[in-house]
């Protein structure tokens, strides 16, 4: 559990994240709705209407910066975008408590500390169980304060101590809850990861054998096969003629190319080279630096998958990849793609820029016409 | 590493993830409702009975009682306990309402904090079975037997629902309703979203393998690469340079000796177990004692023929190599501790003598020089290998790109294995190129 204190379902099962997008926004709308509906059930109790007007701008200001946040093309959310949520909350719950002391006689129609729960709950996806555990706790902390100091108006004859657990509890256990689902969600996801990639490690063996002999298919081993017979037919004859030495001459050329060729191309052409054989779509990569090699696994697997996306059912006509700036930080990945037979919805698009995020390469979606565009800047 | 978790593997992760969220909001809820009843025994202001304390302390053991039968479902989650749960859930509600719908309570309604926590834990509860309609199921039989048993209470009780103020009338609970709907809708959308084909479309995990075996291939790619290149084309160039004519025999030699090492096996497979195939004519120390090979008497001796010669344990160390550079003409001093190569893993073992090998071609070919001294030196967890020459030498940081021997061959080859290589050469003065190999077993 310790490993995970600093992990989110974001970071480990980046979709999960994306999917869980208009769950915060329910939670944002819910939560200003919450403050709006009760400041009006509560309205003869209010003494300070700016301070009741701030309280619901502060909690929907909490609530924007939450949802906003949260979006695919602003991922990943941060410890400090958690902070701001949580600050802008219990500003809107000190400005309610202003906006009615002395004259709050229930703590149960409060919505400062209501909102600030029903936002801690919504960002559980975004936040680890750590983050948002010390969060409602500070959270629980500065209400609890407020409900004291709610206790001598109110109409409930119960210790001022109750008071305190009462504002405490409704952000302290929707926070419970949102740190329950965040650790298991990434202890679950993170153990299944575990199994997963011992059980490829058991199985790579006998992958390695049938790519092995794929391989055979592959233009270096055709050239082989050339090349091999040639030098058996020389081995047995007594001279050599010119139109042998030509032929040694051309095949030797041709050797150097493909291995020239070879040597310089990565995974990323490997991948170019299946999509445009299997499916029919011209998949061309531009990297003389072979900076696709630099990439980490994941960020592999996330390229792979949306040129695999763009490519399926034929919704582009042909994919262009190219990578500027090398090796270096900051170099850009640009990936360009002709619409084909399916529409190319930016939406869709940005679920991959938002994996992207999550493995450490900013991405932006542009498109013109016909055409879609996908930089990616790789950070590291 | 993979990406996230895939299809049919997240619907159970969540549902678990969704459960254990309503467990932990509910302990919370409960421990709170714990604490204000403990409060009002210590502080001795309470509702209901005549003592104070006495009362207080009943609704301590009523919630202690909800508390238990959560905390076991949560442990066992079967049918009977959630059945068994929901009833204890519904007497506490009964008994509560019934405590603060008497005289002397200070709650204006049954709308209120004392009756809303074990209502939320009641509708928190989980319960037993798997999916989001089971889970809304349980959640809303715990919202309606506690709401259920509050109407019920105060009817017995017989106070008006129009009561006058300062008696308790019954009022849904508002906070109970609005977990119900927060539970109904989390669960809805977590049903929905699942059905749409978001993470299936998105194949992150597909991509996942797709890559991992992308690389593998690359990888072999690039032995296949090297492999053609040490046997197929010096041979190619010999011919393309000589013109017409006799074959001469050092060509013709070379070529069956490269053909016998490469034909008719899968050679991008990784050769770990090929050398058991070889023919001890191709390999025999018998014929690399007989040639121009000096490698002085005490290493000559261990070169000696083995009768299962390979190239893991039994093999005469580098015995393939020393084979080439006889068959070119080279003559090459084996020094230092040639047996440390035993130590070796056997795929490391052939990737360091095909590298080697190499090494002396190029000698053959660069350097114009017949003569080449090997120096095996053993370190603790590796084993390094000079390959000198007193050659032509060459600007080491002018080397060409399309040096595939040296890149590939040599380089590729040992940094595949976890080794590193070293290249010292200055034109005119020689070369000298330093390979060191871990002496363990790779991760592939």
């Amino acid at each position: 559990m310790r490993g995970t204190i600093r992990m989110t379902q974001q970071e480990v099962d980046p979709l999960g994240g994306i999917a869980a997008v208009p769950l915060v926004g329910a939670g944002a709308v819910g939560a200003t709705g919450l403050a709006v509906a009760l400041s009006w059930w509560h309205a003869d109790e209010i003494g300070s209407p700016f301070a009741a007007l701030l309280a619901v701008a502060l909690v929907a200001a909490a609530a924007a910066v939450a949802w906003l946040s949260t979006l695919p093309s602003r991922a990943p959310f941060t410890v400090e975008r958690l902070g701001l949520v949580v600050l802008l909350a219990l500003g809107g719950a000190v400005a309610e408590y202003v906006s009615t002391v002395n004259a709050n006689r229930y703590l149960y129609d409060d919505f400062g500390s209501l909102a600030l729960g029903l936002l801690l709950l919504a960002l559980a996806p975004f936040c680890s169980w750590g983050a948002l555990l010390v969060a409602g706790a500070l959270g629980a902390a500065v209400v609890a304060i407020l409900g004291i100091g709610t206790a001598g108006s109110a109409a409930t004859a119960a210790p001022s101590f109750s008071f305190a657990v009462v504002n405490a509890v409704a952000v302290f256990a929707p926070a419970a809850a949102a740190a329950a689902y965040s650790a298991t969600v990434v202890s679950e996801t993170l153990a299944w990861q575990r199994r997963t990639n011992a059980a490829a490690l058991e199985h790579e063996a006998a992958m390695r054998t049938g790519i092995a002999r794929s391989v055979q298919q592959g233009r270096v081993s055709v050239l082989s096969r050339e090349v091999l017979p040639f030098l058996a037919q020389v081995m047995t004859a007594d001279r050599i003629s010119v139109a042998d030495a030509d032929r040694a001459r051309g095949l030797a050329d041709a050797l150097r190319r493909a291995l020239k060729a070879g040597i310089e191309s990565t995974w990323l052409d490997e991948l170019a080279a299946t999509v445009s054989s299997s499916r029919g779509i011209p998949v061309t990569v531009h990297d003389d630096e072979a900076a696709a090699s630099l990439l980490r696994d994941e960020q592999r697997a996330t390229i792979t998958a949306l040129i695999a996306w763009l490519t399926d059912e034929r919704r582009a006509s042909s994919v262009t990849i190219a990578f500027s700036g090398g090796a270096r930080s900051g170099s850009r990945i640009t990936l360009a793609a002709r619409e084909g037979a399916g529409p190319l919805g930016r939406r869709d698009i940005e679920r991959f820029t938002a994996v992207a995020r999550a493995v450490g390469m900013r991405g932006e979606v542009s498109s013109a016409g016909e055409n879609i565009r996908v930089e990616f800047r790789h950070d590291g | 590493m993979t990406l996230g978790l895939p299809e049919h593997l997240a619907g159970a992760s969540l549902n678990r993830a969704l459960t254990r969220a309503g467990h932990s909001a509910a302990a919370v809820c409960l421990l709170a409702a714990m604490v204000l009843a403990a409060a009002s025994v210590i502080d001795g202001r309470a509702w209901g009975l005549a003592d104070p304390r006495a009362s207080a302390t009943l609704v301590l053991a009523l919630f202690a009682a909800q508390a238990l039968a959560q905390a076991a479902l949560a442990r066992w989650p079967t049918v009977t306990l959630t059945v068994l749960t929901l009833m204890v859930g519904a007497a506490v509600a009964f008994a509560l309402t019934t405590l603060i719908v008497m005289a002397g309570s200070d709650f204006e309604s049954t709308d209120n904090v004392l009756l809303a926590l074990p209502r939320i834990a009641l509708v928190l509860l989980g319960g037993a079975g798997f999916g989001s309609r089971i889970a809304i199921t349980w959640a809303a039989l715990g919202w309606g037997m506690g709401e259920a048993a509050t109407l019920l209470a105060v009817a017995l009780a017989g106070a008006s629902l129009d009561g006058p103020a300062g008696v308790a009338v019954w009022a849904p609970n508002l906070s109970a309703t609005a977990a119900f709907l927060i539970v109904a809708v989390v669960r809805t959308f977590d049903a929905v979203s699942r059905r749409t084909a978001t993470r299936r479309e998105a194949g992150l995990y597909r991509a996942t393998q797709q890559t991992r075996e992308l690389e593998i291939r690359h990888d072999y790619e690039l032995r296949a690469i090297a492999r053609l290149h040490d046997t197929a084309l010096s041979h190619l160039i010999a011919i393309a340079t000589a013109g017409s004519g006799p074959v001469a025999e050092r060509l013709r030699s070379d070529i069956r000796h490269d053909l016998a090492l490469i034909v008719g096996r899968d050679w991008a497979i990784d050769h770990a177990d090929h050398a058991e195939h070889r023919t001890p004519a191709v390999r025999g120390g018998g014929a690399v004692a007989g040639g121009p090979v000096d490698r002085g008497a005490h290493a000559g001796a261990r070169i000696a023929p083995a009768p299962h010669s390979t190239v893991t344990a039994g093999a005469a160390p580098l015995a393939d190599a020393i084979d080439v550079a006889r068959h070119a003409g080279l003559e090459v001093r084996l020094s230092g501790d040639p047996e440390a190569l035993a130590r070796i893993d056997p795929r490391r073992r052939e990737a360091l003598e095909a590298a080697v090998t190499q090494c002396l071609m190029n000698v053959v070919r660069h350097a114009g020089v017949d003569e080449v001294e090997i120096a095996v030196g053993p370190g603790e967890h590796d084993v390094t290998v000079a390959v000198i020459d007193g050659g032509a030498g060459f600007d080491v940081e002018g080397i060409a790109e399309d040096r595939i021997g040296l890149r590939t061959s040599i380089r590729g080859r040992i940094e595949q294995e976890g080794g590193t290589v070293q290249v010292w050469s200055r034109p005119g003065v020689g070369t000298t190129v330093l390979l060191t190999v871990p002496t363990g077993g790779g991760d592939r």
